[in-house]
């Protein structure tokens, strides 16, 4: 009996089974319906008209600070370590320019990385909120995909400029799919994450690539992106930037062969991780076709921030506040500060554990040190590229001083680049109680830096390694960029 | 927290270990383990995306160039030979498994060869051999570091995030380079680990693999010019532990002491006889063995009289896929490999051709599929088991059950089995005599003196018309 019940049972299963793997199908999104097919869809449809003025300046100003910044950092170890392996695992390839080096040039994804490299080597680098270096991840990429393109096809200023723009907006864009993008990062850093991706986006749409081979560009991409962020105030940070911007270009280059990956890699697909496996939460939304009315692009609506000393960004809040007490100081004593008056100093900061080093060992522990910096900028009054020297970093009376520094993490003060503060208080041996507080730093995207700094900051900076006249040639070609013909008027002034 | 002392003891023993710590069954095993990766890797050089990841490479020049497996007329920059060879290895899904679940040669091996070929002095094959189960140890110790990493992935790809360690730890071993310097390789290649699992089931898994090795030789190679990068790289949660939920690393012994035992010693790697994901072992296993109850009981097999086929199978959605329309996915389906061996009695290399995946009777037999997936069933490749229930017209059942199939690392294929796919596969891209020459050399690596006879025996291809019968295979 039991046996014949079990028999008239079973054929329902059997119809089940019958559609459930049809069902199955079905419940899978139509291909056109992806958050990851509408990003390739945008990449490959958005147009230079979509750029509104405000965009086109705001970028012009990255572009330009990305440069002086790629090449001062041409001048640093770590670069001349990248360059030298790439130049003694591969040929000499003329085809993409090094920054700062007259002559030199390399495959297209070995100088972008070396570039990239350059641009992040001091921390100088401008930074979004959320918080990435968006720039070093792009810049580097298309210029030496700009490098590569045939001499009767380069891209005009404005193409170069759109495509950019477009490997900063996906950035923005991937970070906000998720809240821990928000803060200061603990796990994966960020350039390393999204910068791929940015690069990625870029180069496809530089290579002109149909909106499906922009979806692989980002998937081939994904599997190229995330490191730890115990590398950074490590010699290998600067590493996290050029590869970010090699990968993204390889990524491409793949795509415009053929390569294909997850057509599903930006969508949450429960149990199998895509981009999500980098973050904790992520919700994904799709990216809207641009439309006749245009698109507003993320850089509209939040500004970038440019620092004004090669170091962490978090260093620049405890800096300003630093600097304000050096002005009380100096006003009431002789020009200099001196140790000796000092009793103790106490810094308030958001707590961060890889920007907290009380005793740095190397410049790249000192470009993440809130104590470090504080100090310089309570002994000299400001922290320049000099202060981090190992001369600069060895004085007595700077070492007197960290000694003295105790740090706190007040409940109000928030690991957010959008929301911290920095406070400085020092008790002088008299008893005398001088504090300083920073909420916004000058370089912070509340507070821009003017036209006239960012170009000062430039000429510091390029004016290392290029002579004068190539200097305000570039300032010149940044400016019209936009309305450049040939994109080798900029390819030709940076080396 | 910051546990002291876990890299710095990986660096130690990398620079430490040297040829006599390795035992008889470690030198058996690895050997093996090097003879079906050259084997796959050959097989794998007619791949598509091999031959797109060759064409992209070909981009680059350099001075010092190194061999491409398989192809007499062809050499890429060392970085891009390791990454090509890499991709070839793990194109078909063919490559060797371990448990907890990496593929560990596919990421260590290109690399290696690739790098000896650039040295002024060749090393000799012990020197090679010792370097290879450095890497391979490498990616055995870190997986224990984790709970997370013994059951079947679901958010890195393992290979991507052990891998490239292993490459740098091989490569740092063979490069000679200081205990520190070797600390630094593993913590340059930290930062190149981690690629998505949603790639896997695609035309881009097998660049997993691919750029795990030739990204831990870069990281090598630059901490051989002096590059640092976290000194504490594998202690830290925020290092090496990004790559896991749950995170708990512990120092590596020292060689000389008595307690050091190589994890290929006491844990085995499977080896696959079919191209696809390990859990299709199981089911194809189980699949044939209900298939010949069938045919045993009820005479002619006919495919009409199946009714209905239910799969209990491990909780895994990336190889769960009802009805594959790329090889790639058909490599990744319990589905289509158990319909697979429901239809031809076997499954080979030629069962995922575009042709095959598109045959009407196996779509008809994969509509009548139903997958469950049993509480007792862990998605775990020491723990898992597959059942294959076939009920046919009359109302008769069929079921077979499979715990551990042929190849596994509790029941391993014998010498001769290993030896043959080996051949099968070879032989596709090699003569005859580079094919026995490998054989030759790998069966006697512990008195080779000089390793780059191996890498004329992998340029010794068959003539160019048996090749161009099949170009393109797949």
């Amino acid at each position: 009996m039991i046996s014949t019940l079990q028999k008239s049972i079973r054929p329902m299963w059997a119809v089940r089974g019958l559609h459930k793997s049809a069902i199955e199908v079905l419940k899978r999104p139509a291909p056109e319906d992806t958050v990851t097919a509408s990003f390739g869809k945008f990449i490959s449809e958005i147009k230079p008209q979509h750029l509104s003025s405000l965009v086109l300046y705001r970028s012009k100003r990255m572009v330009l600070d990305s440069i002086g910044v790629g090449l001062i950092g041409s001048t640093t170890d770590v670069f001349e370590l990248a360059l030298q392996h790439c130049q003694h695992m591969y040929a000499l390839d003329d085809i993409s320019s090094v920054y700062g080096r007259r002559g030199t040039r390399l495959s297209p994804t070995l100088a972008a990385f070396v570039n990239g490299v350059a641009t992040h080597s001091m921390d100088f680098d401008d930074t979004w909120h959320p918080a990435t270096h968006p720039s070093g991840a792009v810049l580097p990429a298309v210029l030496a995909l700009s490098d590569m393109m045939p001499a009767n096809s380069k891209p005009s200023g404005l193409d170069f400029l759109l495509a950019f723009n477009i490997g900063i907006e996906i950035q923005g864009r991937l970070m906000r799919f998720s809240n821990e993008a928000h803060n200061i990062p603990k796990r994966f850093h960020p350039p390393t994450v999204v910068g791929t991706m940015g690069s990625a986006a870029a180069c496809a749409r530089l290579l002109s690539l149909n909106h499906s081979q922009c979806s692989h560009a980002l998937a081939i991409a994904a599997s190229l992106s995330g490191a730890p962020m115990a590398n950074a105030a490590t010699q290998s940070k600067p590493l996290h930037i050029g590869n970010a911007a090699r990968l993204g270009l390889e990524a491409a280059l793949l795509a415009s062969r053929g390569l294909e990956a997850s057509p599903l890699v930006l969508d949450a697909v429960a149990g199998v991780a895509g981009f999500n496996a980098f973050y904790e939460d992520y919700v994904p939304q799709p990216l809207e076709s641009p439309s006749d009315d245009g698109h507003v692009f993320l850089l509209e609506e939040q500004d970038m921030g440019f620092k004004r000393f090669p170091a962490h960004l978090g260093m620049h809040w405890v800096a300003d506040a630093a600097a304000s007490v050096h002005k009380l100081l100096v006003g009431v004593g002789p020009g200099t500060i001196s140790p000796a008056q000092v009793q103790d100093i106490q810094l308030r900061v958001p707590k961060s554990k890889y920007i907290n080093r009380p005793f740095p060992e190397s410049e790249h522990e000192a470009r993440h040190s809130f104590q470090f910096n504080a100090c310089s900028a309570l002994l000299d009054g400001e922290v320049t590229v000099q202060s981090f020297t190992p001369a600069a970093m060895s004085r007595p009376e700077l070492l007197t001083l960290l000694s003295r520094v105790c740090v706190e993490h007040p409940h109000d003060n928030l690991a957010n680049f959008n929301r911290m503060y920095g406070e400085v208080q020092v008790t002088l041996v008299g008893g005398d109680i001088l504090k300083g507080r920073c909420d916004t730093f000058y370089g912070h995207w509340r507070n821009p830096l003017t036209n006239e700094s960012l170009r000062k900051k430039f000429r510091n900076n390029a004016g290392v390694v290029l002579p004068s006249e190539k200097v305000e040639r570039l300032i010149d070609v940044v400016e019209e960029l936009d309305r450049i013909g040939d994109c080798r008027a900029l390819l030709s002034q940076l080396q | 927290m910051l546990r002291k002392g876990i890299t710095e003891s990986f660096g130690a023993a990398i620079h430490a270990l040297n040829t006599n710590q390795l035992t008889d069954g470690v030198i058996n095993r690895s050997k093996r383990m090097i003879l079906d990766t050259l084997g796959v890797g050959l097989l794998g050089t007619r791949t598509a995306v091999f031959n797109k990841a060759l064409v992209y490479s070909q981009l680059f020049t350099s001075e010092e160039r190194s061999s491409v497996w398989g192809r007499s007329d062809i050499t890429l920059p060392p970085h891009y030979a390791a990454f090509v060879n890499g991709v070839a290895v793990h194109s078909m899904d063919f490559d060797d498994t371990w448990h907890p679940a990496t593929h560990p040669s596919g990421a260590v091996l290109p690399a290696l060869l690739a790098l000896a070929e650039t040295l002024p002095s060749q090393p000799s094959g012990l020197d090679l051999l010792l370097a290879f189960n450095v890497g391979i140890e490498v990616q055995g110790r870190l997986m224990r570091f984790s709970r997370e990493a013994y059951n079947i992935p679901e958010r890195f790809h393992p290979p991507s995030v052990v891998g490239v360690m292993g490459s740098a730890a091989a490569s740092a071993k063979l490069l000679g380079l200081s205990p520190a310097e070797c600390s630094h390789a593993l913590a340059i290649a930290a930062s190149s680990a981690g690629a998505p699992l949603a790639n896997a089931a695609t035309q881009t898994k097998p660049l997993h693999i691919g750029n795990a090795a030739r990204r831990g030789l870069e990281a090598a190679q630059l901490a051989q010019i002096g590059l640092e990068g976290n000194p504490a790289i594998l202690d830290m949660d925020s290092g090496f532990g990004v790559y896991y939920k749950d995170y708990s690393p512990s120092a590596m012994p020292h060689p000389f002491c008595s307690g050091f035992k190589w994890i290929l010693e006491d844990q085995n790697v499977a080896v696959k006889r079919i191209p696809a994901h390990l859990g299709m072992h199981w089911v194809v296993d189980a699949a044939l063995a209900a298939r010949g109850k069938l045919e045993n009981t009820v005479g002619n097999f006919d495919l009409s009289q199946i009714r209905h086929i239910t799969l209990r199978v491990p909780p895994s959605k990336y190889v769960n896929c009802p009805l594959p329309a790329t090889e790639h996915q058909a490599r990744h389906s319990f589905q289509f490999n158990a319909c697979s061996a429901l239809l031809d009695n076997k499954v080979t290399v030629a069962s995922f051709n575009e042709a095959q995946i598109n045959r009407p009777a196996l779509k008809e037999l994969l509509s009548k599929v139903q997958v469950e997936t049993p509480k007792d069933n862990q998605p775990s490749f020491d723990k898992m088991y597959c059942e294959v229930e076939i009920e046919t017209d009359q109302g008769q059942i069929f079921a077979a059950r499979c715990n551990t199939f042929y190849g596994h690392w509790r029941k391993p294929l014998s010498h001769r089995d290993l030896v043959e796919k080996f051949s099968v596969n070879a032989s596709s891209v090699l003569s005859t005599k580079g094919v026995e020459g490998v054989i030759d050399v790998i069966g006697n690596i512990e008195s080779v003196s000089e390793c780059s006879i191996l890498g004329s025996y992998l340029r010794m291809t068959s003539s160019p018309h048996k090749q161009l019968y099949s170009t393109r295979v797949w």
